[in-house]
């Protein structure tokens, strides 16, 4: 237990996503219920669970990518009071997002065609950094994500799934956020580069960043996490401290 | 917290009816009724309705099919027709108080020369075919009142480079130009008198992929060096994916959806946006 | 008498017995003072009074149908007839010089329908009627300089449509005649407009200083007679009062300059600073005289 009442970055109450698709008659479908957690400054929380428990989901909620359908989502600002992303207005969850929150994905948004280390300097310059210093930034960054040299002036799409993940972890990290939220951020990954993005993950959250993630990994939950949120069909059938929680869990 | 900047461009209200136009024109058009031509009168009401803000390095998308609305909205913007109803303000002009839509008509083609630059989806209708590149560019420069050849040229070449216009070509006149070159000196010349907004009309269509996928960077690189407030009008979600972070939903002239891009994408709301955005994936 | 015989005397009394030449030629020459009903010079004197309220600015005006066929120089005749009284001394050149057919066709018809004295000499005249130069000298007080002016338009091969134009005069908006100047330095090296160099008038319309070569452009500028230029088949009268801004317009950088052939000098006076025509030889170099006539003779003869 921590000993000191701090407020959560991130507080998450009954949060709940349906989709409606009105292409086939309205059909109504649910990919989350009754979520309810918090994280607050130097804590990582993991959502855990088997694929299809509506992981992404939550995370995607969170963002706002997707609309929540119930609930609030709590964030404390680096100044002033804490808002809900859910209701507030497009525009300031998009300012919000590139000064505040991270969001990592699997996935590459569409990129310019620029080499590696250029997209990953222009993170940096978009939060402030003076160009040549979000340079070596960025070229530190990749190192320490092992992303080979030699790819550097490559355009990402042209990259492994695996290194396009880092590159766009190593956007995320060049500027540490408040929030940053990680959608399976080493699943594609060999257990070298695994370690070395679980390691600077380590180092972000002793820096006093908030992380809410996916883990699949037992191991790493296990290293990484404060909490646990484990989730199945949608609900959140446990939270709490990983030890306790993934012992009940076949790995 | 309301975080947002003062708009670099705010409209309210915007609407545009071709025809005589009666009282029940807006209530005879729009997406339930499916349709744009109002059966009393025969008028079109293109768009109706329309409001939106832009931050300065923001851009917003506007997004719908042929005959949505979304051009017509942003030819009133861009001073190429009168509106029939609606306001807007841009930061730039007597600090976001007057109104373009009724400023006379040499005050708001400067507005065009020096605060707001249109590129056109056709870019023989924002260029001078039968002049040079260079030529194109001073147009601009002349109209804000640049009389210095040297300080002009030195200024076009500038602007021209950024483009990524090769420099032998800087003479030549523009009808020999292909396509995605001549799009890249139409953004040369209206970036000419650092305007703070920029609208783009369907900027890649008609060009080749890779040559399309140039002239998005281009636009993305200039949109946060220039800090512009853009708006983008496309019925291609790539380019709205690659160039905004929020965007309008447009159909039968009204506006049905308003959100973050990602999230229209991934999570759209309205059944029209689902049609539009399943058959774009 | 019968009503043939009527009739026909009737007839012969209003088809007068057949005259000599001359008695027809007398009675031709019974026409209004300067040609011209006198509604129709009201007119044109309404059109010049407005140009010279807005020096530069072209006004339109119902051209009247001239003995002297159209691109002939029918507008500035209609000027020199609107303003023309019977206590003035007319002079016509063309390309400088009195003796043209052209010039001295028209300094018959002035002379014949007003009797005015006629003179070769610009410093007697008070109206001078020009196909293409300001006098050496320039114009003096008192005196009135008509230009025949084949195209008004400044902006001609800029635009070609009617309701532009009016609108880029209107507004200002001369951008377009910046691009003109600039696409024409990029290319040659230098402003290569000879004749009809833009001005710019009273700091407000660019105007057309056709047919004035570029050489007399500078004169132009705050003289102290007055400068009307009319355009016959354009319909379109406008004027430069004295002491009127009138400058040419160029680029901050680049000077404004004028014709210069090196070495060329006027065989009979012996002038290099007037304008020069050119006389091409048939086996040696061109050789050249004073375009100015009347000023040439004067100094030839040692008065000036």
């Amino acid at each position: 237990m921590k000993g000191t009442r701090v407020t959560p970055v991130l507080d998450v109450r009954g949060l709940a996503k349906s989709f409606t698709l009105h292409g086939i008659g309205g059909r109504v479908v649910h990919a989350f219920s009754g979520v309810d957690f918090t994280v607050a400054p130097g804590e990582l929380v993991a959502l855990a669970g088997r694929s299809g428990a509506g992981k992404s989901s939550v995370i995607k909620a969170v963002y706002r990518t997707y609309r929540p359908t119930a609930g609030t989502v709590m964030f404390a600002p680096a100044t002033g009071e804490p808002v809900d992303l859910a209701a507030l207005p497009d525009a300031d969850v998009a300012d919000l997002r590139e000064r505040e929150i991270g969001y990592v994905s699997q996935f590459l948004r569409a990129e310019p065609r620029r080499g590696v280390l250029d997209v990953v300097a222009r993170a940096g310059v978009r939060r402030g950094m003076e160009p040549g210093r979000a340079r070596e930034a960025a070229a530190d960054v990749l190192a320490a994500l092992r992303l080979d040299r030699e790819l550097w002036q490559t355009y990402p799409t042209l990259l492994s799934g695996g290194e396009q993940q880092r590159v766009n972890l190593a956007s995320a990290l060049l500027a540490p956020p408040r929030l940053l939220l990680l959608d399976e951020p080493v699943s594609a990954l060999d257990p070298a580069n695994r370690e070395a993005v679980l390691s600077m993950i380590s180092a972000l959250v002793a820096g006093g960043t908030a992380v809410l993630t996916i883990l699949h990994d037992h191991d790493a939950i296990r290293r990484l996490a404060n909490q646990v949120v484990l989730m199945a069909d949608g609900r959140v059938v446990d939270a709490g401290d990983p030890a306790e929680v993934l012992a009940e869990v076949a790995p | 917290m309301s975080g947002a900047q003062e708009a670099a461009l705010r409209v309210e209200g915007l609407g545009k009816i071709f025809g005589p136009g009666c009282p029940e024109c807006v209530a005879a058009t729009g997406p339930e009724l499916a349709r744009e031509l109002c059966a009393v009168c025969g008028s079109i009401v293109a768009c109706w309705d329309v409001g939106f803000e832009v931050a300065a390095g923001e851009s917003l998308g506007i997004v719908g099919e042929s005959g949505s609305g979304k051009s017509t909205a942003l030819r009133c913007l861009a001073g190429d027709q009168a509106p029939t109803a609606g306001h807007a303000y841009v930061r730039s002009v007597e600090g976001g108080t007057a109104d373009l839509f009724t400023l006379p008509a040499a005050d708001r083609r400067r507005v065009g020369v020096e605060d707001v630059g249109m590129v056109y989806q056709d870019p023989a209708e924002g260029l001078s075919l039968d002049i040079t590149a260079g030529g194109n560019v001073v147009d601009r420069l002349a109209a804000a009142g640049w009389r210095h050849f040297g300080r002009m040229r030195e200024r076009l070449l500038e602007l021209l480079s950024r483009t990524e216009v090769p420099a032998e070509r800087v003479d030549h006149v523009v009808r020999t130009f292909s396509g995605g070159m001549r799009q890249r000196v139409q953004i040369a010349k209206v970036l000419a008198n650092r305007p703070g907004v920029l609208l783009l009309d369907e900027p890649t269509t008609g060009l080749d992929a890779s040559v399309a996928a140039g002239v998005l960077d281009l636009i993305r690189d200039l949109q946060e060096e220039l800090d512009l407030a853009v708006v983008v009008v496309s019925h291609d979600f790539r380019v709205i994916e690659m160039l905004t972070r929020r965007v309008l939903v447009m159909q039968h002239g009204r506006v049905v959806e308003q959100g973050l891009t990602d999230q229209l994408l991934e999570d759209p709301q309205h059944p029209y946006s689902q049609r539009l955005v399943a058959a774009a994936r | 008498m019968t009503i043939q015989e009527q009739m026909s005397a009737e007839l012969n009394s209003a088809v007068p017995a057949a005259r000599s030449t001359t008695d027809l030629l007398d009675e031709a020459d019974r026409y209004s003072f300067a040609f011209l009903d006198e509604l129709s010079k009201r007119a044109i004197r309404r059109a010049i009074l407005s140009a010279v309220a807005v020096p530069g600015y072209q006004v339109p005006f119902a051209s009247r149908d001239m003995p002297v066929a159209r691109g002939w120089g029918s507008g500035g005749l209609q000027i020199t007839l609107g303003i023309v009284g019977p206590d003035d001394v007319v002079k016509v050149i063309d390309q400088g010089d009195d003796a043209g057919v052209n010039a001295a066709n028209l300094r018959r018809l002035i002379q014949r329908t007003t009797g005015v004295t006629t003179t070769l000499d610009r410093r007697e005249a008070t109206i001078v009627q020009s196909r293409h130069r300001i006098p050496e000298e320039g114009m003096p007080d008192g005196q009135v300089l008509v230009l025949q002016v084949p195209v008004p338009e400044a902006l001609r091969g800029i635009e070609r449509r009617q309701s532009e134009l009016r609108r880029m005069h209107a507004e200002a908006d001369y951008s377009r005649m910046w691009v003109a100047l600039y696409e024409d330095y990029v290319r040659h090296g230098a402003i290569t407009k000879s004749t009809g160099y833009p001005v710019l008038v009273n700091g407000r319309y660019v105007m057309q200083t056709s047919p004035i070569p570029r050489w007399d452009v500078p004169r132009l500028h705050h003289h102290e007679g007055l400068a009307l230029f009319g355009a016959g088949r354009e319909k379109r009268i406008y004027a430069v009062p004295p002491f009127t801004d009138v400058v040419p317009l160029t680029f901050e950088d680049i000077p404004f300059e004028v014709e210069r052939i090196p070495g060329a000098v006027c065989v009979r006076c012996g002038s290099t600073e007037s304008y020069l025509s050119e006389i091409p030889q048939q086996d040696s170099p061109s050789r050249w005289v004073c375009s100015d006539t009347d000023w040439c003779d004067r100094r030839t003869a040692g008065q000036s």
